[in-house]
């Protein structure tokens, strides 16, 4: 393994900034999130928490030009947007989030292949950081890994004090930090400390929920109409807890044309809160709120791991801090009531 | 204090549904994160024990009102009172329907304020509260006080609760904040003083952080529209994309729309993710309002809503 003093991070990141953007946790903006960094501000080498905004926008970007197009006679003509997606690096990513665009990787490269997506993918590395203050509702320890777990990027750092300790994860990862002056050799008492810290930050993570449990209750309580209801009652169907969540992905399709016929296809993020989500000609199947909050539950709980065997959710709290209502996932997860499935369906047969 | 008033607000809770005066208590619960509380809707009397008072008691809960059924007991700040009026004369909810049950408020703490001037997020600070009228901040390693106008919600800052005799029942003593008016409009001040392109910039630059979560408008009690017209696609008023002007436009005819009905809440600023400081337009608006039609939403129940009732001898200069 490798170290690097703190005060030589910033070379580091001048190195990368040569070959990439480079994305760091910011909140000059006004609100926390990957921003391109300014070659300044190192706030983030010693306090780094969550983004709000999640890092899967740069992936999955809130707004995405898909093509443009143009009126001839006789029809349209397609120009599509083929230039290059940026070299992106994402420095001090948490492991919750690299996890949940390993997640989101999953459907953008199922059944078809979404190059708007995939292509800045490849073009990505992702330098992760392990977590040393989770929030007090973070419960990632609950969803099979931990603040400090290095599956998802291509290089880990762990803050050891006056240094990083660096792992190189992927091949991405190593390419990247061939030839960087800075970095040396770590000694084993650097390893000892980096693997104290780990623990020490994975033992912070307070709030937990039973996976297991989950799994066996959720196949019976699909229909409990009068649970989901005072689950739901305090929800008010906002964009917040969908479009924060870094494994939330999905999307619409809007254009934008001028009069003459031009214009532009686009993407945004859409949200299964909101009532006209499901909306269609004649009817609204998840017109009722209690419909809506169920779905959101279910995807991530009941219908990813069925498709791709993993659960859809990182732990990350995000949508349980920012949700103006404070309404609270683990809360819910941990009050489904048992159900009691072969005396429901008894009674159901013999009514 | 807090806690023989929350003892008295369970009491009468339980006492209102044991009696069947109302089919519904909206209140609020303990919340699940620190300095929090959430809307706790109930119908069973047992459950009144779990209702909570304490100073972070920060939602508005009128906007739950026009969806339940039945008579519903609602506890409220004068604030959240003054909504509740304002759906009664926008004719959302019956005024018989409603029981509205007035607790005391001391301000809202704003923690986003606190955030700020500490630099620390909400689970790093031990605790907060009040020490005669400044907010003591303990932390790890320390402790801060603040004055109330550094620290409570700018709507707080203008309360005035003077004149406001709606409640049905009132549980302790309600009375106008210290703050004053002029705390509260110190934003807008700043504002005034932008010349037009400086102004346009930082709009700009706010509205360039929307998300379009909807938010805003999901939390405002008068924000009713069946359909809003950002749903609309024929036409299409305002593109569903997050771009910088439509954000814009959509707040600003959000504010069209609720001009007359809005009481400056402070709900929308409080529910924005993106920080965009919406407590600015609501209060520029509202004091647009009374200077031009002498009208404060939501303290007078039979006088008919601003937009929908014209006198011909009013504001004639309000069309040039
Ligand atoms: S953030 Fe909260 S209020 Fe908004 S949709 Fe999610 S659960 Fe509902
Ligand atoms: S559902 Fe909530 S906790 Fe899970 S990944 Fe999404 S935002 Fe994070
Ligand atoms: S709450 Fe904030 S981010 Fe969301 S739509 Fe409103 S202004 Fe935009
Ligand atoms: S616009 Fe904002 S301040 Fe005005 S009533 Fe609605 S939520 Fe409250």
């Amino acid at each position: 393994m490798k170290k690097i003093k703190k005060q030589n991070a910033a070379r580091l990141l001048e190195k990368w900034q040569k070959e990439f953007t480079v994305f760091v946790p910011s909140k000059a903006s006004g609100v926390a999130q990957m921003a391109v960094w300014d070659g300044q501000d190192l706030a983030f080498l010693e306090h780094n928490r969550n983004t709000v905004i999640p890092p899967k926008a740069n992936f999955l970007p809130s707004i995405q030009k898909m093509f443009g197009f143009r009126k001839e006679e006789g029809g349209y003509v397609l120009e599509p947007t083929d230039e290059d997606p940026p070299k992106q690096l994402l420095f001090g990513i948490h492991p919750c989030d690299a996890r949940a665009i390993a997640i989101i990787d999953m459907v953008f490269k199922d059944a078809y292949e979404d190059r708007y997506y995939l292509s800045r993918r490849q073009n990505t590395v992702l330098v992760g950081m392990a977590c040393t203050s989770p929030y007090d509702n973070c419960f990632c320890t609950s969803l099979g890994f931990g603040p400090a777990d290095a599956t998802d990027v291509d290089i880990m750092l762990t803050d050891i004090g006056d240094s990083f300790l660096i792992e190189e994860i992927t091949d991405k990862g190593k390419e990247v930090l061939a030839g960087a002056k800075d970095v040396m050799a770590a000694t084993p008492a650097d390893e000892k400390k980096a693997r104290a810290v780990k623990e020490s930050a994975k033992a912070r993570v307070s709030t937990k929920i039973d996976t297991d449990e989950i799994g066996k209750r959720l196949p019976l309580v699909f229909d409990d109409r009068k649970f989901w209801e005072e689950i739901s009652a305090k929800c008010v169907s906002c964009g917040i807890c969908t479009f924060l969540c870094p494994t939330c992905y999905c999307f619409d399709i809007n254009d934008e044309m001028l009069r003459d016929g031009s214009g532009a296809r686009y993407r945004n993020w859409d949200c299964c809160s909101f009532a006209v989500y499901t909306k269609m000609p004649t009817e609204n199947p998840r017109e009722d709120k209690w419909r809506r909050v169920r779905q959101k539950v279910y995807h991530k709980y009941a219908f990813y791991p069925e498709l791709f065997g993993i659960i859809g959710c990182t732990g990350c709290g995000r949508c349980i801090r920012q949700c103006p209502v404070n309404w609270d996932i683990t809360q819910t997860l941990n009050s489904l009531p048992a159900g009691t499935p072969t005396k429901k369906q008894e009674t159901q047969k013999s009514s | 204090m807090t806690r023989e008033i929350q003892q008295k607000l369970r009491a009468e809770a339980r006492n209102l549904l044991e009696k069947g005066k109302v089919d519904r208590v909206i209140g609020y619960g303990a919340g699940s994160l620190k300095f929090a509380t959430t809307p706790l809707i109930i119908s069973d009397k047992a459950n009144a024990d779990r209702l909570v008072v304490n100073p972070f008691i920060h939602n508005n809960l009128s906007v739950f009102l026009p969806d339940l059924c039945g008579k519903v007991a609602i506890v409220a700040k004068v604030c959240d009172a003054r909504s509740i009026i304002s759906l009664v004369q926008n004719k959302q909810i019956a005024r018989e329907d409603v029981f509205i049950i007035g607790v005391p408020c001391s301000g809202i703490i704003d923690l986003a304020k606190v955030q700020k001037l500490t630099g620390l997020d909400r689970d790093e600070i031990g605790d907060m509260s009040w020490k005669g009228d400044k907010v003591a901040v303990t932390f790890a390693g320390g402790s801060k006080e603040f004055s109330a106008g550094e620290v409570l919600a700018g709507s707080c800052l203008g309360c005035d609760c003077s004149g406001f005799q709606e409640f049905d029942l009132v549980i302790g003593e309600i009375k106008t904040l210290a703050g004053g008016k002029d705390l509260s409009r110190n934003k807008i001040q700043e504002m005034e003083a932008m010349s037009p392109a400086q102004r346009w910039e930082f709009w700009k630059n706010e509205f360039s952080r929307c998300i379009r979560c909807y938010a805003c408008r999901q939390l405002c009690p008068v924000c009713f529209c069946e359909r809003c017209f950002v749903e609309e696609t024929e036409p299409l008023w305002v593109s569903p994309l997050p771009k910088w002007q439509d954000n814009l436009i959509f707040q600003a005819v959000r504010m069209m729309h609720v001009a007359g009905r809005c009481t400056d809440c402070g709900e929308c600023e409080r529910a924005c993710p993106a920080n965009i400081p919406l407590g600015i337009l609501t209060g520029k608006m509202e004091d647009i309002v009374e200077e031009l039609f002498q009208y404060r939403a939501g303290m007078d129940k039979d006088a008919p809503p601003l937009m929908a009732a014209y006198q011909p001898e009013e504001a004639e200069n309000l069309m040039r």
